[in-house]
């Protein structure tokens, strides 16, 4: 990964808002509004033939009806985040918003299985990610971040540059695991206020649509 | 499924024993080769647990007999994953004695498992996997159900294949085709 | 305000205020207990067919439904359950001199809705002492989380020896990168029996990846075998009743013992409550496991313990749910498995629940590590609070499952769980453990103390370990060509557990000496005072014996 002298201050601010985060009480945790994402939809998304592109699922709400993950990294820097990843490995990223589900393992596999690559990437609104294989189980994974309150825009980062060295055939060394006891007692609840606000979008049974930025 | 390099005439012996028996039982269900207990069933109170008070019930799949499954054995190269593995006849006395103790519920798939022991791992994966939701047709499940009846004579499990069908399409849960 | 008040300035920095909580909204099923989208109790019965269930008509019945209908319902009961005034059940549950057995007989007479009416009648005393009369096996135990952030299997090792030594009847790992899997499941097998014979074992990853190292004879028993209580969050979790139905069936098959896991919030969390009530929904799971003749099941909310914890009674709905799991009969794992609170009080509070009454697990997932290296998020209480678990059990007289150990003692069988492991490894083609590992693993507290190993190594080693089609025997003859003949021994006797199959009955255990342990042989005879399990005798003086005692013939 290239390090530059913004992505050292934004890593900095991030560890230092999560820190500040956990000194108050969680009744004031609250995502912060982000900016709603100009998408353009461009139909029914296809199976795509290129192998070398890495296809990044998204739920019903994410960059509209939410726009922020549950730390509050806003959804257009976490895209920016996952591209420059899969870019900085020479793949091509591809955007599609997944309907039929907001469940990661589902958005993830159904980005697998439209990418060239045979790889994916799924994401919740709150953070949530999977890096995805075509020809595994739904509930199977090749890495997965199931706490989102420690997935950040490093993180993010790394998944898609990750995923990109899956796509290209390489065995990269896992995005180091991160576990946070305490994530639970302090965000469970508004994660499940948050994923209700998000199933409120699907449609069960639609397939999924290309978006372009 | 384990393929052993070296196969010892032992473990040979051991299977076709085992073809011949299931041969001869002309593939009928578990209950009809349990051997008469107390009135032919299994009593909980009586012979449980089968390895302390029922050792003579109990062997592997290969008809090897529990106190045979030793440490020097399985370094002189003479056991098989297969002389580790339950049979059929086992999983029914354990059903008799899950009823006799009240539990019919844990009978029945005990019943459901005595007949899946017939089917190699993968198979019993694949057959797993093809009822979880899209993942199949109707006519996909109800060849999968022709199969466990005739190929592996598992009656109670094809019929329940059978009923997973009817109530997928119902739902609309089955793979588009 | 302009001005805070100090009392309450104080106030927000206790841990307590780090807490998330949230009111309770009804429209999406976040409310613990009661619902006024829940369903009335009934039931129509036509030629042995369930033909209306909580009012609604077979025919628009969905997945579930047909499960519990026709699978869980006993059809001869059914009305005489029915009939009986909700109240005057509850009190049966707490009277001494109503049977278990005659509550079990009419249990599954009842419809979800039924159940729900009769478990809002009691509070939590009276939960906790229908559980003492309830739950099916007499002696209570417990279970143990074996995991580190690193995947690293010495120390997995070494922890699972050390939780078989404490007295765990059953431990059970997870992977922080999901490939690990099978090496860890490994480590578990072999540091299990190094602690303590008969320890079972287990590995929680999706399910068809679960069974397959349960056929190999890696794990002894299985958990993570999700059920849920609305038909959309059932096939989010990528599953039907029928294709759980038939998992079940598969373990069984191969002489596995399994247990399902639901609990109250997972459908919330899912997105997908239908508007009831998480009591409802999990009543729902705890009858879907029944019809399927799984002998038990793993609830109390678990990994979804803050969605519950979060909202008014969700606690006393956790109790209530463990409950309804015993009433029917199953085997219950009940819970205090995973972080709810940043409060000492509030969390040691939810443990009484279960810890009190005794359950067949009162744990399903202590942390037998520190909880930064617990993968199952943090556990309610880990290796650090093994003291002050013990104190509970002597200052209450109540057994919890856990036995005082010497340091001398827990050094040693650390020692040999990695020793073993390290020969296993190099006999299995394995990357190799070093004896510096061994040595850290020993006597680490966590996987900080742990080197990093080549996880890329690893992956590729156990990728390759997987296709060659290894199996539980070439573990036995690993560790007696390399010196280990008892644990050897061991690992083999875990592996004829499943030929003669008595630990699939239900709430099964073993003892160090490989007698099973289960509701059919040692059933729970609560009756009142006087009966069911006491703790006294040998068991008692063990346990009150913690090693800081001073003794007055020393002094």
């Amino acid at each position: 990964m290239q390090v530059t002298e913004d992505l050292v201050r934004q890593v900095i601010l991030d560890v230092l808002g999560a820190m500040g985060a956990d000194a108050k009480p969680a009744n004031g945790v609250k995502p912060a509004d982000g900016t709603p994402l100009n998408f353009r939809e461009l139909g029914v998304a296809k199976t795509g033939t290129d192998r070398n592109e890495v296809v990044v699922g998204v739920p019903p709400a994410f960059g509209t009806a939410m726009t922020s993950t549950i730390i509050g990294i806003p959804h257009s820097d976490v895209l920016k985040e996952v591209f420059a990843g899969i870019e900085e490995e020479g793949l091509k990223p591809r955007l599609v918003r997944v309907v039929r589900s907001a469940d990661v393992g589902a958005i993830a596999h159904d980005a697998a299985t439209l990418s060239g690559s045979g790889i994916g990437i799924g994401m919740l609104c709150r953070g949530t990610s999977v890096i995805h294989q075509r020809d595994l189980q739904i509930l199977q994974n090749l890495e997965l971040f199931p706490q989102s309150p420690l997935v950040d825009r490093a993180v993010f980062r790394a998944i898609g540059r990750n995923a990109a060295r899956y796509a290209k055939g390489e065995q990269p060394d896992p995005v180091p695991t991160r576990n946070d006891p305490m994530a639970r007692p302090r965000y469970q609840g508004l994660a499940a206020l948050l994923h209700n606000k998000e199933t409120q979008h699907v449609k069960l049974g639609a397939p999924a649509v290309e978006l372009a930025l | 499924m384990t393929m052993q390099n070296d196969i010892s005439p032992d473990v040979i012996e051991a299977a076709v024993k085992r073809v011949l028996s299931t041969l001869n039982g002309n593939g009928a269900a578990p209950a009809a080769s349990a051997p008469a207990a107390s009135g032919g069933r299994l009593d909980a109170k009586k012979d449980y647990p089968l390895a302390a008070k029922r050792p003579d019930l109990v062997k592997s799949a290969t008809g090897l007999p529990i106190a045979e499954i030793t440490v020097d054995k399985v370094m002189a190269g003479k056991l098989s994953f297969d002389d580790i593995r339950i049979r059929p006849e086992t999983l029914e006395y354990q059903a008799q004695i899950a009823e006799s103790g009240g539990r019919p519920h844990v009978a029945s798939n005990l019943r459901r498992a005595a007949e899946l022991t017939r089917i190699p791992d993968a198979r019993v994966l694949e057959m797993y996997v093809a009822l979880r939701p899209y993942r199949s047709t109707k006519a996909e499940l109800l060849a999968m159900a022709d199969e466990l009846e005739s190929k592996y004579q598992a009656k109670i499990c094809g019929k329940f294949v059978r009923e997973a069908a009817a109530i997928y399409e119902q739902r609309g849960r089955l793979k588009e085709s | 305000m302009a001005k805070r008040q100090k009392r309450f300035e104080v106030l927000a920095e206790r841990p307590i205020n780090k807490d998330g909580f949230i009111k309770e909204w009804v429209d999406v099923g976040l409310v613990a207990m009661e619902s006024p989208n829940d369903p009335k109790p009934s039931i129509r019965i036509e030629n042995g067919v369930v033909v209306e269930l909580d009012g609604k008509r077979r025919e628009d019945f969905d997945m579930i439904d047909y499960a519990i209908a026709d699978y869980c319902i006993d059809k001869r009961v059914a009305e005489e359950a029915m009939a009986i005034d909700s109240l005057k059940f509850a009190r049966m549950l707490v009277d001494i001199n109503v049977p278990r057995k005659e509550l079990v007989r009419l249990s599954v007479g009842m419809t979800p809705a039924k159940l729900v009416a009769v478990l809002r009648e009691l509070n939590v005393v009276e939960l906790m002492m229908a559980m003492q009369k309830m739950r099916s096996r007499k002696p209570p135990m417990n279970q143990a989380h074996v995991t580190n952030v690193k995947d690293c299997a010495p120390l997995l090792a070494a922890d699972a020896a050390e939780a078989g030594y404490r007295g765990f009847a059953e431990i059970e790992t997870t992977v922080g990168i999901a490939r690990y899997a099978p090496m860890n499941a490994l480590a578990l097998l072999v540091g299990g029996q190094v602690g303590r014979p008969g320890t079972l074992s287990q590995c929680a990853v999706e399910e068809a990846a679960e069974l397959n190292m349960g056929m190999r004879g890696f794990t002894a028993y299985a958990e993570t075998v999700s059920v849920y209580g609305t038909e959309q969050v059932f096939i989010d979790g990528d599953d039907t009743p029928w294709s759980k139905f038939f998992l079940a069936s598969a373990y069984a098959s191969r002489g596995l013992k399994m247990r399902y896991t639901s609990g109250t919030g997972s459908e919330v969390l899912m997105g997908y409550a239908e508007r009831k009530s998480m009591l409802y929904l999990e009543i729902r799971c705890i009858m879907v496991t029944k019809g399927a003749g799984v002998q038990g099941l793993q609830n109390g909310s678990i990994s979804c313990i803050g969605v519950p914890g979060a909202v008014p009674a969700g606690i006393r709905a956790v109790l209530a749910e463990n409950l309804a799991t015993v009433l029917m009969d199953l085997e219950v794992a009940s819970g205090n498995d995973q972080t709810f609170t940043h409060s000492i009080e509030r969390n040691t509070a939810r443990m009484l629940m279960q810890f009190l009454p005794g359950t067949d697990f009162i744990f399903s997932g202590y942390a037998a590590e520190p909880n930064y290296d617990n993968m199952f998020a943090g556990s309610t209480h880990d290796c650090d609070d093994y003291d002050d678990y013990l104190v509970l059990q002597r200052d209450l007289q109540v057994d919890g499952g856990l036995k005082p150990v010497t340091e001398e003692g827990v050094i040693a069988v650390r020692n040999k769980a990695a020793r073993a492991l390290q020969a296993v490894f190099e006999e299995l083609g394995l990357p190799a453990i070093t004896d510096d590992e061994v040595e850290r693993a020993t006597y680490a507290h966590g996987s900080k103390e742990m080197g990093d190993r080549n996880v890329n190594e690893d992956l590729r080693a156990i990728d390759d370990f997987m296709k060659r089609g290894t199996t539980g025997l070439d573990v036995v003859r690993a560790l007696a060509k390399r010196g280990f003949p008892d644990v050897a021994a061991s690992v083999l006797e875990m592996q004829k557990a499943k030929v003669a199959g008595d630990y699939l009955q239900t709430s099964a255990v073993f003892d160090e000496n490989f007698n099973v342990i289960s509701a059919i042989n040692h059933p729970n005879d609560y009756e009142g005072p006087g009966t069911g399990y006491r703790l006294t005798g040998e068991r008692w003086e063990m346990l009150k014996n913690i090693p800081r005692a001073i003794d007055a013939s020393q002094i």
